[in-house]
């Protein structure tokens, strides 16, 4: 585990980052920049060119405790891609309270707020390559600590306090269970390292198949748990709905997003304990594969196909009941993070049952399997869920506040309200056409109404789920009948969540109001709210391209043992 | 002529909308007239070229072999396990239900004319998006294409009664909405289970129909308890999103919301074309991809279809409101094209694929004529209205063809589709089941007789009340002079009462083309049933030949005839 100087390279983008924080803090000490979101911009961008001249997806570079592979490549190029959006709308958030009238916003902190989102960006880029613990683990305080500065600085009335607060709190709990898992997983494997601990859970050995029996429920149900908290899955999920109420629309937008690919990183970090290595499985024997992992593999696809399904409705029948717009879409990212897990599920199930046929058969599998995996359908899911939510974020950040109810003359302009709720957005087709259409586009494609780009993940998620097991019956409790009913559940929930989608769409379209909206959220939030409906559209027209590089990464090195190939036959023209 | 080949002008027909709605919105800044104009311009020019292209179907040599026209295939999303093609092409199946998509846009677009005063440009743009997706949802020819256009139908519509719909158009829009999407989901994890069942016998993921439907009877779905019964589990899947778009009492609640709450133009395409699609994918997905569980499930909804068809006529005869009458009348006539299908007989499934036709004709007809009413006189409750037949004569007229054309009056469309359901149902009843299952299907097919004599019923004394009688005068009508009907309301009607008389007097013509592609879809499942009913019959005489309940019926002995000749009276019909 030696540091070199290629760790250093390949960890380019991260260390671009953070040094474009450095500056932007340093700028807003001495100069009070007004700009520090555009120093902001540039270092994303500077990172984006740093990382295009990384390696290539197709080949694995481990270099001390820093993989990059296809999957750490898809990861950063979403965080700094989002990253890019986010700066956006926040900026737009910001120049709002600069010139608000009585906001309720705090003024300063631009560089301040600029900085910290930068290491957050650092942070989370850093979670994708991880292959070591203890890098995993700063990588998520990376997230987890600037994530509660950004909280606190945005709101200082009561509310913004308390949801930071809240979240402060409890993300100190999910950090703490998630490190006692580590530790955990420390004592089963004996090393830091993801790889060396795999190795050891996959091996035959006496005393790992022992531990493991103790050990592995404890350390997945913690680090489950630590997870849960940043993918705001069932059991973690209860903060969401009053910490995104209690703060800025912008605050919400990385809410939503930046967690939930820390979320998914580290369950792919997880699952991958217990899938061989590629190429190991055909070079080895079935013995290859020990009792230890199939129990991990067992256990997680269990938990998180319970998970899964609990979510999902959790998520949308609260949902439901909400009036208030910002605790609406957190309930809805609830339920989104629930619709992840069903990928996950499939694909902890898929290598749970590559394992049994190993294990038992000692035969070449001949059963044909689909070329796709859970993981890919879960990328892309957040991928296209990633997209559609940034871009509702930023069109409320962008319409800001509406015109207060006041006759000249009536006594003193009472302050401006912030949208909050539903019925803030009546007739907003009438005031604003084109933030209307977007919303609507945005909603829908959430919703999964093809040909929108959420359909298409909805679709690959459900495939993806109707697949495993598939040469199997279907017996009541078998792998497969479970994860037919994950589908079911998953579809019914998609027409569940429309409900709510159609109620926002139908304040916006079919309801008429007196006091427009004022558009005062800043003009780059209505850039970035463009932004995403031009790449919403561009997904929904030619979906192939972000499909090829999800599945690359989800089928990239860490799950190249699943993809088995099979001579393909042909159906006999009668 | 040969310079347009037959897909590029498949593919023109489906643009040509879309390029209507972008010019109707490019023109909203000239107001109101300047976008319907533009709105019927381009109705009609789809109209035309949709009937050049029929013709042009007609004629062509692949009519003739019942192969696909007009194809178009083009990659979408071809990666992993997705072979996702936008791929169109018009068939027998399609033909007709193809061009009444064009032909009834045409009549939403006119008679929205005045009815449409606010918000205009959304509102054509709205219409023109949805009759893009009516004509692609029955050209496509790849599953996941199919499910786009038939979610998109959903759309405009949702906006169409929600912004411009009556009092409560706001719950109608949402129910509508949510009821249809339900169920479509389910039908579309059915359809994907097919997909991957298909894929994993042959190697290679296709979403193509003709291939799924070939690979379907090579590697049938298991019906089996080893099998898990999968192939029953996906109808029932499918059935969930068909059932609701047709609607199949019981699952027909949202139906009268949305028609009531509905623009009149938006009924029209709801009741003339959108209601279709169920009975479509019935044709298209269930009966030939999964023909064992059709005929498993063939005498229930043979039996769903008697109940709406009595419950939906019972229901209409006690409406107050013309047009909550009228949607549930097209509850009624869709219980026909239920059992029509599923009594799995050649005669009265040509005659449910005829029968959409004519249903879709006469209830847009209807919709539209109780909607010029409305305008007229503010009012759809029949006990406010009264002798408009001496104010409005020609509308009356029309009102009178279309009542006929709807409760069958020989010589009008509906009583050619209407007799051969009947027909191909007692054929069932009689000749078609097991003799121990006779009586009741004896039962159903007599009880849907009561459907016409109903039919009648209540069509006949609503008109009775709305347009003879004592002539009252509602609060807001207008002076009698300006009563009748006006240029776009009459061009919106004819070419319908057209079509009325041309079905009704020259039925083959429409019979025809369809009639292979319609043995096509259903011969598996016939003969499933067919199997099944000889099969239980055995069962029977084995398990119990001492109970002797069973009346051995003089047709049990000679062998079950799947596709008798068709009946003579049709055949008469034939020029």
């Amino acid at each position: 585990m030696t540091t070199s100087l290629q760790t250093f390279f390949l960890l380019g983008p991260e260390i671009a980052l953070v040094a474009a924080s450095l500056v932007v803090f340093l700028a807003g000490a001495f100069a009070g920049l007004r700009g520090g979101w555009s120093v902001a911009i540039v270092g994303i961008v500077g990172a984006m060119a740093l990382s295009g001249g990384q390696p290539t997806d197709g080949e694995t570079l481990v270099s001390g405790s820093v993989t990059i592979d296809g999957f750490s490549i898809f990861v950063r190029w979403m965080v700094l891609s989002l990253g890019l959006l986010l700066a956006l709308v926040q900026a737009g958030d910001l120049f709002r309270s600069a010139v608000g009238h009585n906001s309720l916003h705090n003024r300063g902190g631009t560089c301040e707020e600029a900085g910290t989102f930068l290491i957050l960006l650092a942070g989370l880029s850093l979670v994708g390559a991880a292959n070591d613990l203890v890098l995993l683990f700063v990588g998520l305080e990376l997230v987890s600590i600037p994530t509660y500065i950004l909280l606190a600085l945005k709101r200082t009335d009561p509310h913004g306090q308390e949801a930071s607060l809240k979240y402060f709190f409890l993300s100190l709990v999910a950090s703490a269970l998630f490190l006692y898992a580590a530790v955990c997983f420390y004592g089963m494997g004996g090393s830091t390292s993801l790889a060396a601990i795999g190795a050891r859970l996959q091996s035959n050995d006496e005393t790992i198949v022992g531990m493991v029996v103790v050990l592995l429920p404890v350390a997945l149900g913690m680090a489950m748990a630590g997870v849960a908290f940043r993918l705001a899955a069932v059991p973690m999920h209860f903060y969401a709905p009053d910490v995104y109420e209690g703060t800025s629309p912008g605050n919400a937008a990385l809410l939503s997003t930046l967690p939930k690919i820390a979320g998914l990183v580290l369950l792919v970090r997880l699952l991958a304990l217990g899938i061989p290595a590629a190429g190991s499985l055909t070079a080895t024997d079935a013995a290859s594969i020990g009792a230890g992992a199939t129990s991990h593999l067992t256990l997680f696809w269990q938990l998180t196909a319970v998970l899964a399904a609990l979510t999902m409705t959790v998520g949308n029948v609260m949902a439901l009941l909400q009036k208030n717009l910002r605790r609406l879409l957190a309930c809805s990212s609830i339920a989104h993070a629930g619709y992840l897990l069903v990928g996950v599920a499939v694909a902890a199930a898929a290598a749970a049952a590559q394992a049994d046929r190993t294990l038992q058969a000692h035969v070449s599998d001949t059963s044909w399997t689909l070329g796709l995996g859970g993981m890919s359908a879960s990328l892309f899911y957040l991928a296209t869920y990633v997209l559609a939510t940034t871009g509702i974020f930023a069109a409320i950040t962008y319409l800001g506040h509406r015109w207060p109810e006041w006759n000249s003359g009536s006594g003193p302009r009472p302050p401006r309200e912030e949208i909050a709720v539903i019925d803030d957005l009546n007739g907003l087709s009438g005031t604003n056409p084109v933030a209307a259409f977007a919303l609507a586009l945005f909603l829908l494609s959430l919703a999964g109404i093809p040909p929108l780009p959420g359909f298409w993940g909805k679709l690959s998620l459900a495939a993806s789920a109707l697949e495993v097991d598939w040469n199997a019956p279907i017996g009541f409790g078998s792998r497969r009948a479970v994860f037919v009913a994950l589908a079911v559940i998953l579809v019914l929930n998609a027409a569940i969540a429309a409900a709510y989608y159609l109620r926002i769409i139908a304040a916006i379209y079919f309801r008429t109001t007196k006091r427009g909206v004022q558009t005062d959220g800043g003009l780059s939030a209505g850039f970035a709210m463009l932004i995403c409906m031009a790449l919403l559209l561009m997904v929904m027209l030619q979906p192939r391209g972000l499909f090829v590089s999800a599945s690359r990464a989800g089928s990239g090195s860490t799950f190249a043992s699943i993809r088995v190939q099979h001579p393909t036959q042909t159906i006999d023209p009668q | 002529m040969n310079s347009l080949t037959p897909s590029t002008h498949l593919l023109l027909v489906l643009a040509t909308p879309l390029i209507g709605a972008v010019v109707a919105w490019v023109l909203g800044a000239r107001g109101r007239h300047a976008v319907r104009q533009s709105a019927v311009v381009t109705a009609g020019l789809t109209l035309v070229s949709t009937g050049w292209l029929i013709v042009r179907y007609l004629q062509s040599p692949e009519a003739a072999a019942g192969e696909p026209y007009a194809v178009t295939t083009l990659p979408w999303l071809v990666s992993g396990i997705f072979d996702v093609r936008f791929s169109i092409g018009l068939d027998g199946l399609s033909l007709w239900l193809f061009g009444l998509s064009a032909l009834l846009s045409l009549t939403a677009v006119l008679v929205s004319w005045e009815a449409i005063k606010e918000r205009p440009i959304g509102f054509y743009v709205l219409l023109l998006v949805l009759e893009a997706a009516m004509l692609g949802v029955f050209v496509a020819r790849d599953v996941i294409l199919f499910y786009v256009f038939f979610e998109f139908t959903l759309v405009p519509l949702f906006f169409l009664i929600g912004i411009w719909g009556h009092d409560d158009r706001r719950r109608a829009a949402v129910k509508f909405f949510l009821y249809t999407l339900a169920g479509s989901v389910l039908a579309f994890l059915g359809l994907l289970v097919i997909v991957l069942w298909h894929a994993s016998h042959v190697g290679n993921v296709t979403f193509d129909i003709d291939t799924l439907t070939a690979g379907m009877a090579a590697h049938p779905l298991p019906m089996n308890a080893e099998g898990g019964w999968l192939q029953l589990i996906v109808f029932w899947a499918l059935f969930a999103g068909f059932a609701i778009k047709v609607p199949i009492v019981p699952f027909h609640t949202w139906l009268p919301l949305a028609h009531v709450e509905a623009p009149t133009g938006g009924s029209v395409d709801l009741a003339g074309v959108l209601l279709k699609i169920g009975i479509y994918g019935f044709l298209r997905f269930s009966l030939p991809m999964l023909p064992d569980a059709s005929a498993v499930a063939a005498p229930w909804l043979f039996g769903l279809g008697v109940v709406g068809i009595l419950y939906g006529a019972l229901v209409a005869l006690v409406q107050s409101d013309l047009k909550r009458l009228i949607a549930y009348s097209s509850v009624s006539h869709m219980g026909y094209c239920v059992l029509g299908i599923f009594a799995l007989e050649r005669v009265s499934l040509e005659g449910a694929n005829l029968q959409l036709i004519n249903h879709g004709l006469s209830s847009a007809g209807l919709f539209a004529l109780v909607g010029m009413i409305y305008e007229r006189f503010h009012t759809r409750s029949i006990v406010n209205l009264g002798g408009i037949a001496t104010k409005a004569p020609w509308l009356t007229v029309l009102f009178m063809v279309f009542t006929f054309s709807s409760i069958g009056l020989p010589g009008l469309n509906g009583f050619v589709g209407e007799f051969m359901i009947l027909a191909g149902s007692f054929q069932r009843a009689w000749t078609g089941v097991a003799p121990a299952f006779q009586s009741p299907f004896l039962v159903m097919s007599v009880s849907a007789v009561l459907g016409v004599v109903l039919g009648a019923w209540y069509m006949l004394w609503a008109v009775e009340r709305v347009f003879f009688g004592t002539s009252r005068q509602p609060p807001h009508g207008p002076p009698v002079e300006a009563c009748d009907l006006r240029w776009y309301e009459t061009l919106s009607l004819l070419p319908l009462v057209v079509f009325v008389f041309w079905i009704g007097i020259a039925p083959a013509t429409f019979l025809h083309p369809a009639a292979a592609a319609v043995r096509n879809a259903s011969s598996a499942a016939a003969e499933a049933f067919a199997d099944r009913m000889q099969a239980a019959q055995a069962t029977i005489q084995t398990i119990a030949p001492t109970v002797n309940r069973v009346v051995v019926h003089p047709h049990a002995s000679t062998p079950i005839n799947v596709f008798p000749q068709p009946l003579p009276s049709q055949s008469s019909a034939n020029p």
